[in-house]
């Protein structure tokens, strides 16, 4: 397994009415390729925070972030984020357009026809592929997720960024999300960082779950997980999982 | 069902419609059955050649010739708002120039002209020195006036009747303002190259240096006509004699007044026109200015409105457009 | 389906028209009121086909249309450059701030004796007064129009690397584009309202000037039946407007974008 992106000594401070707030308090970790990294903690443990770094939307401190033994500075198209709002897609396009235009943009694919065959591909890996004409305000959270994610995995990052991606979607739908990942992951062997503050969510998804404490967000411990899949919950094993993440999470 | 629901919508809304419009016309009966008492509405205009009317309201001429009557002074902006409200009837004797009055005699306004008020020295005034004469203007030029159909308006017309043999010749360069407006457009020495008023503007336009007249009113009809009549309306005329009669005689009696009390007349026209005393004075006795209630030029202005197409027809006999007494030049 | 609703509504609207119309000329049969109040039916139809037939009342509304325009291609233009200064710069914002709170609430018509004095009395006053009444409205949604542009279009322009070009003409332009719709909305109904009223002040007595001059010409003339003809056509070109191309756009854009604001 190699590693595929380091983070190095990294905090990152905010000022909040003249003064400095701690936020990510020296941060250090791998990535390595092909693996599906979440970070769990509660919220404002800075886990959005240090996703934000590693898309480059936000400069640390102290520290840096590598990316293949390059520093990263700003948003680039080998990490993609796929945010929790719902709002990501642009209303104006349809699902088809909204996957077609950063490929577009970019050049990505050599005629017009090939970008169309790249996208479709990978709404029917979301499963979208009978929704291409539809206006995202025609369709529902969890579809309008899945249409942000065709779009990120269309352009083929080397790492998959998603912030809570679904965060806002009841129990059922996030379920089938989940196994919709791992389903993606298993096709296309791409590299996930995954945040969440669902444990159940970070077991059922990840290799390794970095968890994380508040005031200051520093790393508490990062947990192999190599549980069978598919994963239940109602399994032991899973249950045992749980038992010692909330208990390292509750410390 | 539905259908039931909206035929009966339907029912209910056409009985308020006319539940409203028999209210509407049931009032307006009210309102003209009312008068029972000595009552007159008159339209009160601004300007030298009203000035009788200020001079009969301050007085309280009217008050003195029929001691029981009550005097309803309206203030209006132009004469096709007192046309209006004297159709609406809501108002019995208005003062205007004689073409709008054809106008509206033309159009079936029931009305007739009861009474001369004044002449007056208008005037077309423009500050471009190579302008001699109306024939001097070019495409380029503006000519503002008050509105089409205004006496302004048809004193223009006759004089490109006489030069050009085309009455309509300058139309296309007018621009309608109000006599304020027209003179500051004027004063700005922009687009606007020309200006066809009246007193005090025409004075206050030729005090400027450059300003010049290039046409009079009397140049323009060739000779000299009357620039307010009093009209009244027939029914005003009819129901009510006695305030007829009244406000003739008030008339007359104001406009006689300042021909005996020029200096109390300007004292008192100096308060209500917010100007010097002295300057109301030397305006209202300017040469030209005249307060008379002989009406003059009433068949120059209808034959040629009626040979322009202004108005569609010449009255049978002068008696259908001027009340019995009322003096006029043949 | 749509159709079917579609002509239901136009259907109700004449049959509305009708029922007015003919309470209309009853009243005007009654004799109640002077026909130079009350026109009929008849004769108002017969005025507006007269002017139709004789090209009076088409060269006028030619007139207008040009005109106003004109001067919505212009307002916009000034109001879309005051928006972008004013959401990218502080300074530019308190100006562009005091310049609405100033001139907003001043009607173009009360303007006039100004206009007369700077501009003269030619079609460019009047261009000035539409301007002025469509400008500031424009502005204040606009701007509103960009500030409410979400944060996450712009993380999302930055991540997959978008250009300045694609961010204006695929991102910024649609994102605002309801607030702009709904400016143009006010934007024509303030500049079909102030262009009525400053032609009913200004125009050449024999030239051409607009529906207002129409207007204002058939006022002066008394002929009653003339202005209401050239209501008619007023009325006409409001409904025309709102319904072909305001509702037309609307559904091709921000309802099926569902962006509805």
């Amino acid at each position: 397994m190699s590693m595929i992106l380091e983070i190095k000594d990294l905090s990152k401070y905010f000022i909040a009415e003249n003064e400095k707030l701690l936020v990510l308090d020296n941060i250090n970790m791998t990535v390595n390729k092909g693996e599906i990294l979440c970070i769990l903690g509660p919220s404002g443990c800075g886990k959005s925070t240090l996703l934000n770094q590693i898309a480059g939307f936000d400069k640390p401190d102290i520290g840096y972030i590598k990316l293949n033994k390059t520093i990263i500075s700003k948003p680039e198209l080998n990490r993609i984020m796929v945010f929790q709002d719902l709002n990501q897609l642009f209303p104006w396009k349809n699902v088809l357009h909204n996957v077609v235009f950063p490929l577009k943009a970019n050049k990505i694919g050599n005629s017009k026809l090939e970008r169309l065959k790249k996208a479709e591909k990978y709404l029917s890996m979301v499963k979208l592929e009978d929704f291409h004409n539809y206006y995202p305000h025609q369709l529902s959270g969890g579809m309008k997720q899945r249409a942000a994610i065709a779009r990120a995995l269309a352009i083929n990052p080397e790492i998959l960024l998603m912030d809570e991606p679904f965060g806002s979607l009841d129990i059922q739908i996030r379920t089938s999300l989940q196994k919709m990942v791992i389903d993606i992951w298993q096709k296309t062997n791409i590299t996930v960082i995954f945040v969440t503050h669902d444990i159940q969510e970070a077991i059922t998804l990840s290799h390794r779950i970095v968890v994380m404490d508040k005031n200051p967000g520093r790393i508490k411990n990062i947990i192999n997980n190599t549980l069978p899949r598919p994963r239940n919950s109602i399994d032991s094993v899973f249950s045992e999982m749980y038992k010692k993440v909330y208990n390292l999470l509750e410390e | 069902m539905r259908k039931k629901t909206s035929i009966k919508n339907i029912g209910i809304i056409l009985t308020i419609l006319f539940i409203g419009l028999f209210i509407i016309s049931s009032c307006n009966n009210k309102d003209t059955n009312e008068t029972k008492g000595y009552k007159i509405s008159i339209a009160e205009q601004y300007g030298l050649a009203y000035a009788p009317l200020q001079i009969m309201k301050e007085n309280k001429i009217m008050e003195k010739n029929l001691p029981d009557v009550e005097v309803n002074w309206e203030q209006l902006g132009n004469t096709a708002a007192i046309r209006e409200a004297m159709l609406a009837d809501k108002l019995d004797v208005g003062f205007m120039a004689i073409p709008p009055f054809l106008i509206g005699w033309d159009k079936g306004m029931e009305w007739k002209m009861a009474s001369g008020l004044s002449q007056s020295p208008i005037g077309l005034v423009t500050y471009k020195e190579d302008i001699k004469t109306i024939k001097d203007f070019t495409k380029n030029d503006r000519i503002a006036l008050p509105q089409p159909g205004s006496v302004q308006h048809i004193l223009l017309s006759m004089a490109c009747e006489r030069e050009f043999s085309d009455a309509k010749t300058l139309d296309d360069l007018l621009v309608t303002m109000k006599h304020p407006d027209g003179m500051n457009a004027l004063l700005g020495r922009k687009d606007i190259t020309a200006h066809f008023t009246s007193p005090p503007y025409i004075f206050k336009e030729l005090e400027q240096d450059g300003m010049h007249e290039i046409l009079s009113g009397s140049e323009a009809m060739g000779r000299d006509f009357t620039f307010i009549v009093g009209v009244t309306t027939n029914k005003f005329h009819d129901d009510n004699p006695v305030v007829y009669d009244a406000f003739i005689k008030s008339l007359h009696d104001a406009i006689e007044f300042i021909h005996n009390n020029p200096e109390e007349s300007a004292e008192i026209l100096a308060d209500q026109y917010k100007l010097p005393k002295e300057e109301v004075l030397e305006y209202i006795t300017w040469e030209g200015m005249e307060y008379n209630s002989n009406i003059e030029g009433i068949y120059e202005f209808t034959d040629f409105m009626v040979r322009n197409g202004y108005i569609s027809k010449k009255f049978d006999d002068i008696d259908d457009i001027i009340w019995e007494d009322v003096e006029y030049e043949k | 389906m749509k159709n079917n609703l579609l002509g239901k509504r136009y259907l109700v609207r004449i049959f509305w028209i009708l029922i007015l119309g003919i309470i209309w000329e009853s009243i005007a049969l009654s004799g109640r009121f002077s026909p130079l109040i009350f026109p009929s039916v008849q004769n108002v139809i017969e005025s507006l086909f007269k002017s139709i037939i004789s090209g009076e009342i088409i060269g006028e509304t030619l007139y207008s249309l040009n005109l106003i325009c004109k001067s919505l291609f212009i307002g916009i233009i000034i109001a879309m450059v005051l928006s972008i200064l004013s959401v990218r710069s502080k300074v530019f914002e308190g100006l562009v701030e005091t310049l609405i709170a100033i001139a907003h609430p001043l009607p173009g018509i009360a303007l006039l004796p100004l206009i007369i004095l700077w501009l003269g009395t030619g079609s460019s006053a009047i261009v000035f007064i539409i301007v002025h009444s469509v400008v500031w409205p424009m502005v204040l949604n606009l701007s509103t129009g960009f500030k409410s542009i979400p944060n996450i279009y712009k993380q999302l322009g930055d991540n997959y690397e978008l250009g300045l070009f694609e961010i204006i003409r695929h991102i910024l332009i649609p994102a605002s584009f309801p607030y702009f719709l709904a400016g143009v909305k006010i934007g024509w109904a303030r500049a079909w309202r102030a262009l009525i009223s400053a032609e009913m002040v200004f125009g050449a007595a024999g030239g051409i000037g607009g529906l207002g001059w129409f207007i204002f010409k058939k006022r002066v003339f008394m002929d009653t039946a003339g202005i209401y003809s050239g209501l008619i056509v007023i009325v006409l070109i409001g409904i025309l407007v709102e319904d072909m191309l305001f509702n037309k756009l609307e559904k091709a854009t921000v309802k099926k974008w569902g962006m509805s604001i």
